[in-house]
C-alpha cells in the first residue's frame, strides 16, 4: 500500500504553548483516517500543518510524497481542505465562490459540477446568496462542496459534520465512505466519536499535543471494545497522569 | 454604558496589543510625544520659512484629517472586522446578543473611539509640545491651548464623518445636497474674500480664544454626535437576496491582466461592500479637497508651480492607502484552502491596486487643468503615480496583506514614515527646482520593484497571521 501521508516527530509550538508534541503518523491509501481528541489537543494545528498553513517548529511530514515546508502550495493544490473555521468570501455568492476556486484550481465543467453539488446537498436555492448571507450549515455544504469537486485524490477535513442537520450528516457520512472506496484518502480531524467508529477505517487519538494511540477500528470492536469508551479511558488516564 | 464601554476599551486595546505584542504598541503613543516634543524646538525654523499662522493651520488641518481617518474606519462595519480578523467577534456588532439597542451600542462605540484615538494620538502630541515649553519659551497656556484646539480639529473631523456617513446610509440624495450646499457656502465666503480657514472653529479659538466660540464649537461637536447616533441604522442581516453572477463577466473581461480570478474577487468584492464609493468619497476625493484648499492656503510659501507639484505628491501619498482598499476585506483565511501563496495574494492586490491608480491620475489633471497649470499636467500625473508606487511598495514589504493593523506597529509606521519620507523630500526639492524634473520620479519605480520582491519573499516566509 502507498503512503500518502506520513509525519515523523512533527512539532509545534506557539511561543511557549507547545500544541503539537512529536507526532508520527503514516496514512495509507484508501484509507479513512481519523484523527481524534479533545478540543485543543492540536487536531487543527495538525491539519493546519499538513496543508501549509503553518511551518511545523520540529519534525518533518509529507503529503502525497511532498514535503509541507518545502511545497505548500503545491500540497494544496493536489488535495482538498475543509478548514474548521473558515468560511467562504463575504461578498460572493454561492456559484460565483465555485466559479472562482474553479478558476483558481482550473477544475473543467465547473457549471454541470456545481448544479450536481448544489442538488447532491440540497442547496440549489441558495446558489445566487451572498456567502454572508447564507447560514452556517448552508456555508458548510459550500466548504465541503469546494473540498471535494475537483475529487481529490487526498481530503484532509476538520470538524466537516459540525453544523450539519442529522439528515446532512447521514448523507455526508454516506458521502465519505463511498468515496473511499474509489481508492481516495479522507483525513478527517474530529471529536465526534460516533462518527469516526462509524466511518472510519484507521484512527488516532491526539491528547494535549502528544499521540496516545493509533490503530484500526476493526481491532477494536474486534476486541469487543468501543471508540468511545476506549477514548474515554486512555483520555482520563493520560489527564490523571 | 460604563461596563459596556470599558469592555470595548480593553476590546479595541487587545485587537492591536495582539497584532504586534503590548509593548511595541504601547511605544505608539510614545514616539507621537517624541516627535511632538521634538518637533517644538523646529517651530521657530520653520515660522521663520512658512509665512505666520501656516504651521497652526497645517496642524489643525492634519487633525482634521486624522478624526476623518478614524471615524472612516471605524464606520467600515462588520464585514471589515470579520474578514480582517477571521473568526472575530466585536461588541460593536453585538446587538443581537446583548440586552442592548442598537443605538446604545453605537453611541458607546463612538464615545470608545473618541476617548481611545485621543489617547492613542491627539493627547501624546499636545503633551510633547507641552513638555518641550520650558525649552522653547513658549507659554504654558500657548501649549495648553493648541492642545484643546487640536482636540476640538479631531473631533470636528470625527463627528462631521460620522454625520456624513450616516446620512450616506440614509439617504445618498440628502448627502449631495449637503455636499453641495456646504460647497457653495464655503465657495460665497471666498467669493466675499473671507479666509474661509479662519471660520474653522479649531483655528479660529487658536487664534483668538473666548469662551462663548468655545461653547458654540462644542455645542456644534455634540449636535452631530447626537444627529449621527439618533439616524444611525444598523445593517440588516440576514436576508436571503439574490444577486446575478457578476464573477464570471468580470473573468472573461480581467482575462489579459495576471491573475484575472483573484482581479474578478476583489473587484466583486469593492463593488459588493460598498467599499469602493465610500473609500472614494471618504477616503480619497473628501480627503483630498480639503487638502487642496489647505495647500491653496499656503501656496504663497511654495515656488511658481510648486502648488500643483505640491498637490501631485500628496494625492500620491494618499493614493497609496488605495491599498488598504483592497487587502481590508481579505485575510489569508478564506485563501488557505486554495493552492494560493502570500505573494500571489500580494502581487494581485498590487495588480488592483495598479487598477484603481486611474483615480489619482485623473485627479491629479483635473487639478492642473483646472489650476490653468495644462502644461505641467504630464510631470505632475507622473511625480504623483510614481510616489504612490514606490510608497505602497514600501507598505507591501513592511505590512503584507495587513496595512490596516500594521500602521499602528510603531516599528512598521517609523520605517514607513522614514523610507517614505526620504522620497517625499527628495522629490519635492527636484520638483520645486526645475517642475519637468518632476518626470525624473519614474525612477522610484525600481526601490518600488527591489521593495515588492522583497515584500513577496518575506511574507512567503512568515505563517499567514490569523487574529
Amino acid at each position: 500500500m502507498t503512503i500518502v501521508l506520513e509525519t515523523r516527530d512533527v512539532s509545534k509550538n506557539y511561543g511557549d504553548v507547545q500544541a503539537v508534541n512529536g507526532v508520527t503518523l503514516a496514512v495509507e491509501e484508501g484509507a479513512l483516517f481519523g484523527l481524534l481528541g479533545p478540543n485543543g489537543s492540536g487536531k487543527t494545528t495538525m491539519i493546519r500543518m499538513l496543508t501549509g498553513q503553518t511551518r511545523p517548529t520540529g519534525g518533518s511530514a509529507k503529503v502525497l510524497g511532498i514535503d509541507v515546508t518545502e511545497d505548500p502550495v503545491g500540497i494544496r493544490s493536489r488535495v482538498g481542505i475543509i478548514p474548521e473555521q473558515e468560511t467562504p468570501p463575504s461578498f460572493l455568492s454561492a456559484m460565483e465562490y465555485l466559479r472562482f476556486v474553479a478558476a483558481i484550481r482550473k477544475i473543467p465543467d465547473i457549471e454541470k459540477k456545481a448544479d450536481w453539488w448544489f442538488d447532491f446537498l440540497d442547496f440549489a436555492d441558495k446558489k445566487d446568496v451572498l456567502c454572508k448571507d447564507l447560514s452556517r450549515g448552508t456555508r458548510q455544504k459550500l466548504m465541503f462542496t469546494q473540498a471535494f469537486i475537483h475529487e481529490p485524490a487526498l481530503a484532509l477535513i476538520d470538524e466537516p459534520l459540525i453544523n450539519f442537520d442529522p439528515i446532512m450528516q447521514d448523507l455526508v457520512k454516506d458521502y465519505l465512505a463511498g468515496y473511499v472506496k474509489k481508492g481516495r484518502t479522507i483525513f478527517l480531524s474530529t471529536h465526534i466519536l460516533e462518527v469516526a467508529e462509524e466511518i472510519c477505517s484507521e484512527f488516532a487519538i491526539l491528547h494535549k499535543g502528544t499521540l496516545l494511540h493509533t490503530g484500526t477500528i476493526a481491532d477494536l470492536t474486534g476486541r469487543g471494545d468501543h471508540l468511545p469508551s476506549f477514548f474515554l479511558s486512555l483520555v482520563r488516564k493520560d489527564r490523571h497522569v | 454604558m460604563f461596563e459596556l464601554l470599558h469592555a470595548m476599551m480593553k476590546e479595541e486595546w487587545r485587537i492591536h496589543s495582539t497584532m504586534f505584542g503590548s509593548i511595541s504598541f504601547a511605544l505608539f503613543p510614545v514616539m507621537i510625544f517624541g516627535i511632538a516634543f521634538m518637533g517644538a524646538f523646529l517651530v521657530p525654523l520653520m515660522q521663520s520659512a512658512l509665512p505666520a499662522g501656516n504651521l497652526a493651520l497645517t496642524l489643525h488641518s492634519s487633525y482634521l484629517m486624522l478624526g476623518i481617518m478614524v471615524g472612516g474606519f471605524g464606520l467600515l462595519g462588520n464585514e471589515v472586522m470579520n474578514r480582517r480578523f477571521g473568526q472575530a467577534s466585536l461588541l460593536a456588532y453585538s446587538a443581537r446578543s446583548l440586552p442592548l439597542t442598537a443605538q446604545h451600542i453605537f453611541a458607546t462605540f463612538v464615545v470608545k473611539d473618541t476617548i481611545y484615538y485621543f489617547f492613542l494620538w491627539v493627547f501624546p502630541f499636545g503633551i510633547g509640545y507641552l513638555a518641550a515649553s520650558p525649552f522653547t519659551g513658549t507659554p504654558l497656556t500657548g501649549g495648553l491651548l493648541l492642545l484643546l484646539t487640536l482636540t476640538l480639529a479631531f473631533l470636528s473631523g470625527l463627528c462631521t464623518i460620522f454625520f456624513l456617513s450616516t446620512i450616506w446610509a440614509r439617504s445618498r440624495l440628502l448627502f449631495w445636497l449637503l455636499l453641495l450646499l456646504g460647497t457653495a457656502a464655503a465657495s460665497l465666503v471666498v467669493v466675499a474674500g473671507t479666509n474661509p480657514a479662519l471660520l474653522f472653529p479649531p483655528l479660529a479659538l487658536y487664534r483668538t480664544f473666548s469662551w462663548d466660540s468655545l461653547v458654540a464649537t462644542g455645542v456644534v461637536l455634540v449636535l452631530l454626535f447626537v444627529v449621527a447616533i439618533a439616524l444611525f441604522s444598523p445593517e440588516p442581516v440576514g436576508s436571503e437576496k439574490r444577486h446575478r453572477d457578476l464573477y464570471l463577466p468580470l473573468l472573461q473581461r480581467l482575462r489579459a491582466l495576471p491573475d484575472p480570478a483573484l482581479a474578478a474577487k476583489d473587484i466583486v468584492d469593492l463593488y459588493r461592500s460598498g467599499g469602493l464609493v465610500g473609500q472614494m468619497i471618504f477616503s480619497f476625493f473628501l480627503p483630498l479637497l480639503v487638502i487642496w484648499f489647505f495647500l491653496s492656503l499656503l501656496s504663497p510659501a511654495f515656488p511658481p508651480h510648486g502648488l500643483l507639484l505640491m498637490f501631485a505628491i500628496v494625492t500620491g501619498v494618499v493614493a497609496s492607502t488605495m491599498y488598504t482598499w483592497v487587502t481590508m476585506f481579505d485575510s489569508f483565511g478564506p485563501y488557505a484552502c486554495l493552492p494560493v501563496s502570500v505573494s500571489r495574494l500580494i502581487s494581485a492586490k498590487l495588480t488592483m491596486f495598479a487598477l484603481l491608480q486611474v483615480l489619482p491620475a485623473l485627479f491629479i489633471a483635473g487639478a492642473a487643468i483646472l489650476s490653468g497649470e495644462t502644461a505641467y499636467l504630464v510631470p505632475a500625473v507622473v511625480l504623483g503615480l510614481a510616489i504612490s508606487f514606490y510608497a505602497v511598495a514600501v507598505m507591501a514589504w513592511l505590512a503584507g496583506l495587513s496595512p490596516n493593523v500594521l500602521v499602528y506597529d510603531v516599528k512598521v509606521l517609523f520605517l514607513n514614515m522614514v523610507l517614505t519620507g526620504v522620497a517625499i523630500i527628495a522629490m519635492t526639492a527636484l520638483a520645486f527646482a526645475e517642475p519637468y524634473a518632476a518626470l525624473g520620479s519614474v525612477l522610484l519605480l525600481i526601490p518600488a520593484w527591489f521593495f515588492v520582491q522583497k515584500a513577496k519573499t518575506r511574507w512567503d516566509a512568515v505563517d499567514p497571521a490569523g487574529f
